[in-house]
């Protein structure tokens, strides 16, 4: 086992008055500095009727702000040489850019101008031009995806109505077509604050001129109120559920989901080592078996969701055409109950912790990557140096843990199913 | 607050640029003729080595279409040492990969693994080189995999659209097949042709040894020696080149998909060589028609329509004449008018002068990006193996972001008459026919495919 990599990385940290809490990392070998910004604020932070409005937004703070024309954000960023983005997610809604070094300023700029100056640029003409781009977003990445509806379908059936988990990020159709200028307006009002966001910089900068530019373009900028706490009850378990959904597939699909608890509790860990141990690989228990030795499956693949309010392990596995899915299913299950029931072996364990080392040193190696990580240890445990906490952790655990883990959480009542089949009607059609 | 807002008028202007140069690497050649291109690239205790092997999908044989991807996924399937899960379980439980992959230009094979593990991650890279022994129940197990994949693939309609399009451009030559091959030709592919393939791709004269990460290159030379001083092999293949003519005119064709909620699009024609002169240039007025966020095509449809999520333009850039394509997801009813745009955009840089600003935004855009691509030792390799693959000088990158720098307005201009065609192209949608038909008559007699055709 690796020696050389403990997680630790140099960093400098603390507060504007206003709120926002600022990290920064240096590491000059490239001639390059991502920012990254994390507002906590993400789909778990609307309301049903209103789903998908965190993600409109954020398409709406590439529309411009009070300084910045309608198009100029990416404009500004690409003629510098620089790559942007953003992404929204159940908890969080981040933003960044990678710019060669000396336009650090630049950035700065501009995601200040839109977390301090966007209201005044809004307007109903930008938000229908986005309204359709997401539409089409939708269409393209879901509706129009062979599987497309699978995850969504597998949250609504995991999680009650009520629960910030249950819709789907992106949003449904009906409630993107819904939301209104005043809906956008009041989303921004109430989360896009100083004090509700994280401002990471990494990559070759100076510490002591990067906090003076940052106290220059973000100093100004007022606290805004608090954030409403979300309310939700943790899904019990001995809730299983399983349903069969036609689409216009060749191959039959088998989607699982687990619940557990949330990101940065020690089960958490367990299950992402576990998920490396069942598919991390060619040699991985399930592929060994499933994919290679009994040949039942085209691909299998499993993994767990960093989420707050609890968390969620899915297991996908395409089923090939001469086998049918509930044979599938039950292998899986036997899988599982296998891990819950004998301690996985030794070399396994070590094999799934080398792998988990060396993907975070891949990781590591972009500054978005590591930008993005700090922005993630801050904004969900206010502690960015859980890093190394982290390596430690997955490093201690043993087999006995990954096997109590799975009896406590992957067990056949905790789990719930959609079994994706080929529609037949759609091939009659022809 | 207001008094303070003057400094906001205006974008900051940038300070003085840091010099960015292209890693340095060096390069080595056995007696065998096989070559070294070695970098010691410090992005964390990783190391990444390759074995590139030129000649790639687009040899394949007419009825073998999927040849040399399947022959390549023989590679780590087994070797008078070690069986197939054997080798991959020696490199996972370092924590680390196997690979092997072929695209149309070449054959390769990588192993990554943490630098403490060099030695060992390179000892498998070698043993699978020399030593893959093609088991024929691991042959039939891929082409099973194989084949279940190309099934699951065609239910996709992107990719649908992606292979009906190369069929239009290519016809029947390897360009026009699907790089795995089909449910007609996977099942031709014998044994024997597998072990035939791979024996004219593992070859010292064929082949490239690529290593970049945390690594002292002297000791990496004398392993090199050590693994493939002895090696020998067959004389490479000798590569064929085809000439493909552009379209006589339009050609559209629609994918019969009735119950989309939207279309896929594709357009596209035959474009010139990855060794043409003109490749770094072509970047340059690519980028700038279709090829970032901020491009004329992406601009247009995105942010003015609002009828896709996204659109882009790009040259294929093969060691023959790879496509040149234009790929979006457009708003079913509006189709006609996306492909009307795109069809616009690429006649209006044929026939006005770019603007100055646009012109120097895009350079620098390009310019500015490169350093970015560069951060993973992976992406450091695959720059480098393509100065392997296409024996382009040692200081092509550098020499190409020059190149880029010295692109003027009147050049953009001729690049766009000489690799455009928009009056001989040919037009993909996957959709609804009962509403596609109509929007794309315009543009030429429609042919319609059913979707279910495998």
């Amino acid at each position: 086992m690796t020696n050389q990599f403990s997680g630790k990385l140099d960093l400098e940290s603390y507060t504007l008055d206003n709120g926002l809490r600022v990290f920064l990392h240096r590491d000059p070998s490239l001639p390059l500095v991502a920012i990254n910004l994390w507002y906590h604020v993400g789909s778990k932070n609307e309301k049903p009727g209103l789903t998908g409005l965190a993600h409109l937004f954020e398409h709406m703070l590439f529309q411009g702000s009070e300084h910045v024309d309608t198009n100029d954000h990416f404009r500004w960023i690409q003629q510098a040489g620089g790559v942007a983005n953003g992404s929204t997610w159940f908890d969080r809604t981040n933003y960044y850019e990678t710019l060669p070094s000396n336009c650090l300023d630049l950035g700065l700029w501009l995601e200040s101008d839109r977390m301090g100056f966007l209201l005044p640029a809004l307007d109903l003409e930008k938000l229908e031009n986005q309204r359709s781009v997401v539409i089409n977003e939708r269409r393209q990445t879901v509706d129009n995806q062979p599987y497309g509806r699978a995850f969504e379908r597998l949250n609504e059936l995991l999680y009650p109505e009520v629960h910030p988990y249950h819709w789907p990020v992106i949003g449904y159709l009906e409630d993107i077509e819904a939301a209104t200028l005043d809906d956008v307006t009041s989303f921004f009002q109430t989360f896009y604050s100083p004090n509700n966001a994280v401002l990471t910089l990494a990559g070759d900068l100076s510490v002591d001129h990067a906090i003076k530019r940052i106290e220059h373009w973000f100093g100004d900028i007022p606290s805004g109120v608090s954030i409403p706490a979300i309310e939700a009850e943790v899904r019990p378990i001995g809730t299983a559920a399983r349903e069969v959904m036609l689409d216009r597939v060749e191959l039959s699909r088998i989607y699982q989901a687990y619940t557990l608890p949330a990101y940065g509790q020690s089960d958490w860990y367990a299950a992402d080592l576990l998920s490396a141990v069942l598919t991390g690989g060619k040699s991985s228990l399930l592929n060994e078996d499933l994919v290679y030795s009994r040949q039942m499956a085209t691909d299998v693949s499993t993994f767990v969701l960093p989420t707050e309010l609890e968390s969620t392990f899915f297991i996908v596995a395409t089923a090939r055409p001469d086998t049918k899915p509930e044979v599938l299913e039950d292998a899986l299950h036997n899988h599982i109950a296998a891990v819950a029931e004998r301690p996985i072996s030794e070399v396994s364990l070590q094999r799934a912790k080398n792998k988990v080392v060396t993907a975070l040193c891949d990781e590591l190696q972009k500054l978005d990557q590591i930008a993005d990580m700090l922005s993630m240890f801050a904004t969900y445990f206010d502690n960015p140096k859980i890093l190394e906490h982290e390596v430690e952790t997955y490093l201690n655990l043993q087999a006995r843990d990954l096997s109590q883990f799975a009896a406590t959480y992957l067990n056949p009542e905790n789990c719930v199913s959609v079994v994706v089949v080929p529609d037949a009607s759609a091939e009659d059609s022809q | 607050m207001r008094a303070t807002l003057s400094k906001r008028l205006t974008p900051p202007s940038p300070d003085q640029p840091r010099d960015f140069q292209f890693p340095g690497f060096e390069t080595h050649t056995l007696p065998n003729g096989l070559k070294m291109y070695l970098a010691r690239y410090d992005r964390g205790p990783l190391v990444q080595m390759s074995m590139t092997m030129t000649g790639g999908a687009e040899q394949d044989p007419s009825g073998r279409a999927g040849l040399a991807t399947f022959s390549a996924s023989l590679l780590d399937e087994g070797t008078s040492k070690h069986s197939s899960i054997q080798l991959a379980e020696r490199v996972e439980n370092l924590g680390g990969y196997l690979s092997t992959q072929a695209d149309w230009d070449s054959m390769s094979a990588s192993a990554g693994v943490l630098s403490e593990n060099l030695e060992e991650g390179f000892g498998l890279l070698a043993e699978i080189i020399t030593d893959a022994i093609v088991p024929a129940h691991e042959v039939e197990r891929l082409r099973g995999q194989r084949l279940a994949d190309i099934q699951r693939r065609h239910a996709q309609p992107g990719v649908r659209a992606s292979e009906t399009l190369a069929k239009m451009i290519y016809a029947d030559t390897p360009y026009g097949m699907p790089i795995n091959g089909t449910i007609d030709t996977v099942p031709s592919i014998s044994r024997d042709d597998l072990v035939e393939c791979l024996g004219i791709h593992t070859t010292p004269l064929a082949a490239s040894i690529v290593a970049t990460g945390d690594l002292n290159p002297e000791e990496f030379v004398a392993l090199v020696h050590e693994s493939f001083g002895d090696w020998k092999g067959a004389a490479p293949a000798e590569l064929s080149t085809l000439d493909t003519p552009l379209l006589e005119g339009l050609r559209v064709r629609v994918v019969d998909r009735p119950d989309s909620t939207q279309t896929e699009l594709r357009m596209g024609h035959v474009g010139p060589s990855r060794i043409d002169p003109d490749y770094v240039p072509l970047q340059v007025m690519n980028s700038l028609l279709g090829g970032k966020f901020t491009s004329r095509i992406n601009l247009n449809l995105r942010e003015d329509l609002g009828i896709t999520y996204g659109v882009s333009t790009g040259f294929g850039h093969r060691r023959g004449q790879g496509p040149f394509v234009v790929s979006a997801s457009v708003d079913t009813a509006s189709t006609g008018v996306a492909v009307e745009e795109v069809l616009r955009e690429m006649s209006r840089l044929q026939e006005e002068l770019v603007g100055q600003q646009e012109l120097e935004e895009t350079k620098s855009y390009l310019l500015g990006v490169f350093p970015y691509t560069l951060q993973r030792i992976e992406g450091l390799a695959s720059r480098i193996a393509e100065i392997a693959i296409h024996d382009l000088p040692s200081d092509y990158y550098d020499s190409s972001l020059e190149q880029i720098r010295n692109v003027s307005m009147s050049q953009v201009q001729s690049l766009a008459r000489k690799h455009l065609h928009p009056d001989r192209i040919a037009i993909v949608a996957v959709g609804p026919a009962s509403d596609l038909v109509p929007q794309l008559e315009q543009f030429g007699a429609v042919e319609i495919d059913p979707e279910k055709s495998l």
